[in-house]
């Protein structure tokens, strides 16, 4: 069990290469006072190049909040947060806005793709916004990959829970970014669909090299994974190197999840 | 149930503040018109009826017979404490200030409660030989009047005398105020300046007395005589009937108006309420599961809108009498419709709470039935409000096309017949049918114009396009409420114009020449380019005049035209032809004198000259018309007999004619100056006003509408919060957000802008040529860039309406997006 680091004061650590995204002494407190809730207290972490990490603790232990902080999209309490090169801690909203949408990738358990345009146009949605046009090759290659093919002229609304997924991935994956956020990205799929989302998520990181880093409750879903990183009451609990779904739920049952 | 409606209204409260505000508004209008109405009443009864408003009873006598002999028969009845025979004696008097020198003197009551003259200063007088004068005088108290007594028959002076002014009377707000000057003396001296036999009693009432049962025992007491007794409300009100013809007409018009700005009202509360429901149909379908009926349900939310709409018609009934006071301290008692302080009717305050409040309900409605439609599994399903089509939908739809084609058929009949009435039924018949077709039309026109968007727009506008048609019904309610406003107020715009065109141009060619100087001799030369020297002439052209012998071998006046430069300084020759060289243009009396036809050829001669002219017979000119040339050809020497000028157009033309007549007295005695410049400038004026006017009131609505497009918008940023949020997460940047909420506005503005403004137009011209039908010419006039600002207002109106709801949207945070619902 790590103790809580204070920011030192002075230069900050160079970041490490090979590092995607890196955070050091990263709290969040809620509130203030005696209601204060301090969903993260003092997290210290990395992910790796190319790797394929599962948040994993149970229910309140700060999972969702420690992804919001990493992705930028929510404002830690103190604490740095590095994607690459970059102190995203340090950024301005429309800075960050930008940095989002071209290094990047999300993909949330549900209400994923806007009602108003079809799987291709949620597919491009940040490139679009970035002013950025998708390199048709790897939009095909993408597109073939997931199995969407037949589907790009479809509204959200006539896709099936999975389909809908894995459009989400494929809007991810599509301007290669440094990194892919996934918030229970099968919370709300059957097992079948579930595994395919999950095998999907796999290989773009074994085939291509993307870094996915994925919060889940799920043990089964954490063993796709390379590493799983514990978190309890906002504080990493511990890791597992190629988790399996026995040895990640006997992991958590020391928790006490 | 109660408090759940409470607690959600506490809730929804910030939401429900902007859509009463449309409520407010309306009522408001509702409110101040009755309120005005009611004063303008009050203010004309004070004045013109001051008389009768303080008497408990008055007795007329119906045949005009004396009533001298009832006043002791009355002071006797129970009850009555005073009886006034009203007296009036017609004198001549000097007055200062006043040329008109008759005056009506009137008899001051003896007892304090019958005296009704408002004193504004000094006193009534109490004995012989004192005078009170009414408002406006420019004697004072203590001046010292000579009076004339006059034979009521005759006429002549029979005898002179002396009064002192002990006080002046306000008279303010009488209309009748203003045509001789009025005093009041004491019933003795009315009659020693020989007034007439009193046709009129005023009682009052002992204290404890009930006026109406006064009357009764007045009638009573003067039984088989002919008379009427009417209270002192009636009698003031029989006498101030005959003013009051046009006030009724403009409550009317302004109730008219009253009318579109509920309407409009109601559209905009029927959206937010059906939104607001959308929203809740979690929190509705949570009731239905632990056991609420859909009865309870919409109980529920009746009842919510009853609360609002009562809270927000107080409001609007408030500042309606606050409007009320306002205009007429504006107003004053100095104008055709007199107004002083404000009365609030009972009746006034009713309507504008019931108005709010049913419109309110009534809006509610359909929004009350979509939340009973609400299954309790819609709880543990995500949301995805479908738009529905429902078979209201179709039966609107059916009844809207069948207004829209009866009506349009009565408009195309009120043109062919040149009737306005029936233009006018069916105007409103087919607007009606507009706005049901309306939720069919306006969908599919704002996703073409949304697609033209997305195109121009980028990513941010055509994501607003999607957001603008992906709910059909609401957004053609947000538009149909701008699409009223703007129609109308476009179909007045171009009535306005082209009734202005169609009156100038008939001005035109009844009166070509801006101004006309002629003379009984002849003008000086020098006259033509002295006056073309004056600031705001344009332009003019010499006729020269001689006699001539025609046909019949009379002498006849004729005179000379050069076409070319007479051409630049007439506004229209519709009604004067000019004549080409070798043409003769004879008015049809003296083709008539000399037996001629069209086409003839007439020969005129002037001593030993003789010339043959080609006839043409027609216009409205007073003498025949030659070719100046062929004039000179006869008469060398014929001198200008009269002039055309062409004025400036815009502002100045008075001076401009001020200045010509003056220069022209100057040269020529007995020279006269005619114009019609003054006459269509003040044309001008009159619509100009009415247009203000007309326009102002309607931009009540419009405005409604934009807080309703206003309150759409927000309303739909709470709906997409999430989609909002995950926009951001993916990269939209706050501008870009703004901007999408932007395009949105823009796209539904816009589209209500163009179609309001073809259609207003539309009605427009229709009003114009049923209107003006039976003139010999109707112009249209479109005035492109009054229309072109319409369009212009609207939508960036509309535009502003969408600040407030975007800045909230590009607050929205990313994590929105992903969290819980
Ligand atoms: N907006 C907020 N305001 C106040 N407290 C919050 C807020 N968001 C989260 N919290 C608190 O922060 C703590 C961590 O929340 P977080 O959502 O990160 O948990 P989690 O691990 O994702 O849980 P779960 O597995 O249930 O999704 C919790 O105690 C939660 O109550
Ligand atoms: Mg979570």
């Amino acid at each position: 069990m790590s103790v809580p680091v204070m920011t030192v004061p002075g230069e900050p650590p160079a970041p490490v290469s090979s590092a995607a995204v890196r955070a050091t002494g990263l709290t969040k407190v809620y509130g203030s006072g005696e209601t204060a809730v301090h969903a993260l207290a003092g997290v210290d972490v990395t992910f790796e190049r190319g790797g394929f990490t599962a948040i994993m603790g149970p229910s309140g232990s700060g999972k969702s909040t420690l992804m919001h902080c990493l992705a930028g999209l929510d404002a830690a309490t103190s604490g740095q947060v590095w994607l690459g090169g970059t102190e995203l801690t340090r950024l301005r909203d429309d800075q960050l806005t930008r940095l989002r949408r071209e290094r990047i990738g999300f993909v949330f358990q549900a209400f994923n793709l806007l009602p108003v345009l079809d799987a291709r146009e949620n597919i491009v949605l940040p490139m679009q916004l970035a002013g950025r046009r998708p390199d048709p090759a790897w939009f095909d290659a993408v597109v073939a990959r997931l199995g969407l093919r037949e589907r790009l002229r479809h509204r959200p609304s006539e896709l099936s829970g999975g389909q809908q997924q894995r459009v989400a991935i494929a809007r991810a994956l599509l301007p290669r970014p440094d990194v892919v956020f996934a918030d229970e990205p099968t919370g709300n799929l059957d097992s079948r669909a579930g595994a395919e989302v999950l095998d999907l998520l796999r290989s773009s990181v074994r085939e291509t090299g993307q870094t996915v880093v994925m919060v889940t409750h799920d043990p089964t879903a954490a063993s796709y994974a390379d590493r799983v990183v514990l978190l309890a009451d906002g504080r990493p609990a511990g890791e597992i190197d190629r988790p399996t779904a026995a040895s990640v739920l006997e992991a958590l049952r020391g928790l006490g999840g | 149930m109660l408090s759940t409606t409470l607690a959600g209204l506490r809730a929804h409260l910030p939401r429900l503040v902007a859509a009463t505000l449309a409520v407010v508004i309306a009522t408001a209008f509702v409110a101040a018109t009755l309120v005005l109405n009611e004063t303008a009443r009050a203010t004309l009864l004070r004045a013109a009826g001051a008389q009768y408003v303080g008497a408990d009873a008055v007795v007329t006598a119906r045949d005009g017979g004396s009533l001298a002999g009832d006043v002791a028969t009355l002071t006797a009845l129970p009850g009555v404490a005073a009886v006034d025979p009203t007296a009036t004696a017609d004198v001549q008097a000097a007055l200062p200030g006043r040329s008109a020198a008759y005056l009506q003197v009137g008899s001051v009551a003896a007892d304090p409660e019958l005296r009704w003259q408002r004193v504004t200063a000094g006193a009534l007088p109490d004995r012989p030989g004192e005078l009170a004068l009414g408002l406006p005088t420019d004697a004072e108290v203590g001046d010292v009047v000579a009076v004339s007594v006059l034979d009521p028959a005759t006429g002549d002076v029979t005898a002179t005398a002396e009064a002192t002014v002990t006080g002046l009377v306000d008279l303010a707000g009488d209309p009748a105020a203003g045509v001789y000057a009025h005093g009041y003396a004491v019933p003795a001296q009315v009659s020693a300046w020989g007034a007439t036999d009193p046709t009129e009693l005023r009682v009052a009432a002992a204290p404890g007395t009930d006026p109406a049962g006064l009357v009764a025992t007045v009638a009573a007491a003067l039984d088989g005589r002919d008379v009427t007794v009417s209270t002192g409300e009636e009698a003031a009100a029989s006498a101030v009937a005959y003013v009051t013809g046009n006030r009724l007409a403009l409550t009317a018009v302004l109730l008219v108006f009253a009318t579109v700005a509920v309407l409009v009202a109601g559209l905009v509360i029927a959206n937010t309420l059906a939104v607001l429901v959308a929203q809740r149909t979690r929190d509705l379908a949570l009731l239905r599961c632990v056991g609420a009926t859909s009865r309870q349900v919409r109980r529920s939310v009746l009842a919510e809108a009853a609360v609002t709409g009562l809270v927000a018609s107080t409001v609007g009934v408030g500042a309606g009498i606050g409007l009320a006071a306002v205009v007429s301290a504006l107003v004053g008692t100095d104008s055709p419709i007199p107004l002083e302080g404000v009365t609030v009717p009972l009746y006034a305050v009713a309507a504008g709470l019931a108005v709010g409040t049913l419109t309110t309900l009534v809006a509610a409605l359909g929004p009350a039935r979509a939340a009973t439609r609400v299954a309790p599994l819609a709880a543990l399903r995500p949301a995805d409000p479908a738009p529905l089509r429902s078979r209201g939908g179709l039966l609107r739809f059916a009844t809207g096309l069948v207004l829209v084609l009866g009506g349009s058929a009565l408009m195309a009949l009120g043109v062919v017949m040149a009737q306005i009435y029936p233009a006018l039924a069916g105007g409103a018949a087919s607007f009606l049918g507009v706005v049901l077709l309306a939720q069919r039309a306006v969908p599919p026109v704002v996703a073409a114009a949304g697609r033209a968007l997305g195109r121009a727009g980028g990513l941010p506008g055509r994501l607003a396009a999607g957001n603008a048609s992906r709910n059909p019904r609401r957004t053609a309610a947000t538009a149909t409420a701008l699409l009223i406003g703007v129609t109308l107020t476009t179909a007045m715009v171009v009535g306005a114009a082209s009734t202005r065109a169609t009156a100038q141009a008939g001005l035109d060619s009844a009166y070509p020449a801006d101004v006309e100087i002629g003379a009984y001799g002849e003008l000086p030369s020098s006259l033509l380019p002295q006056l073309e020297e004056v600031d705001g002439v344009a332009g003019g052209t010499a006729l020269a005049g001689a006699d001539l012998t025609g046909p019949d071998g009379q002498p006849t006046w004729v005179q000379g035209v050069d076409p070319a430069d007479a051409g630049a300084v007439l506004r229209s020759t519709a009604d004067l032809p000019l004549p080409a060289l070798g043409e003769v243009v004879l008015p049809p009396w003296a083709a008539e004198v000399w037996s001629v036809r069209d086409g003839d050829e007439v020969t005129l001669t002037a001593g030993a000259n003789s010339r043959t002219l080609t006839a043409t017979v027609g216009g409205d000119a007073s003498t025949p018309l030659l070719y100046a040339a062929d004039l000179r050809g006869l008469v060398p020497d014929a001198p200008a007999a009269t002039l055309w000028l062409r004025l400036a157009d815009g502002d100045g033309q008075r001076d401009a004619i001020a200045e010509v007549t003056e220069l022209t007295g100057a040269a020529a005695p007995d020279a006269y100056v005619t114009g019609l410049a003054s006459e269509r400038a003040a044309i001008d004026q009159v619509l100009d006003a009415m247009l203000l006017v007309v326009t102002g009131l309607l931009g009540v609505a419009v405005l409604i509408a934009l807080i309703g497009v206003g309150n759409t918008l927000a309303l739909s940023v709470v709906e997409r919060r999430q989609e909002n949020g995950l926009l951001r997460a993916l990269g939209l940047t706050r501008g870009q957000m703004r901007g999408l909420l932007a395009w949105e506005a823009l796209l539904v503005a816009g589209v209500a802008a163009v179609l309001g403004v073809l259609v207003g137009g539309a009605y427009g011209l229709i009003g114009t040529a049923s209107l003006l039908g039976g003139q010999d010419v109707v112009v249209v006039d479109v005035p492109w860039v009054q229309v072109g600002g319409i369009v212009v207002v609207a939508t960036v109106a509309g535009l502003l309406a969408s600040v407030l709801p975007a800045r909230r949207a590009a607050r929205t945070a990313p994590v929105a997006a992903i969290a819980a619902v």
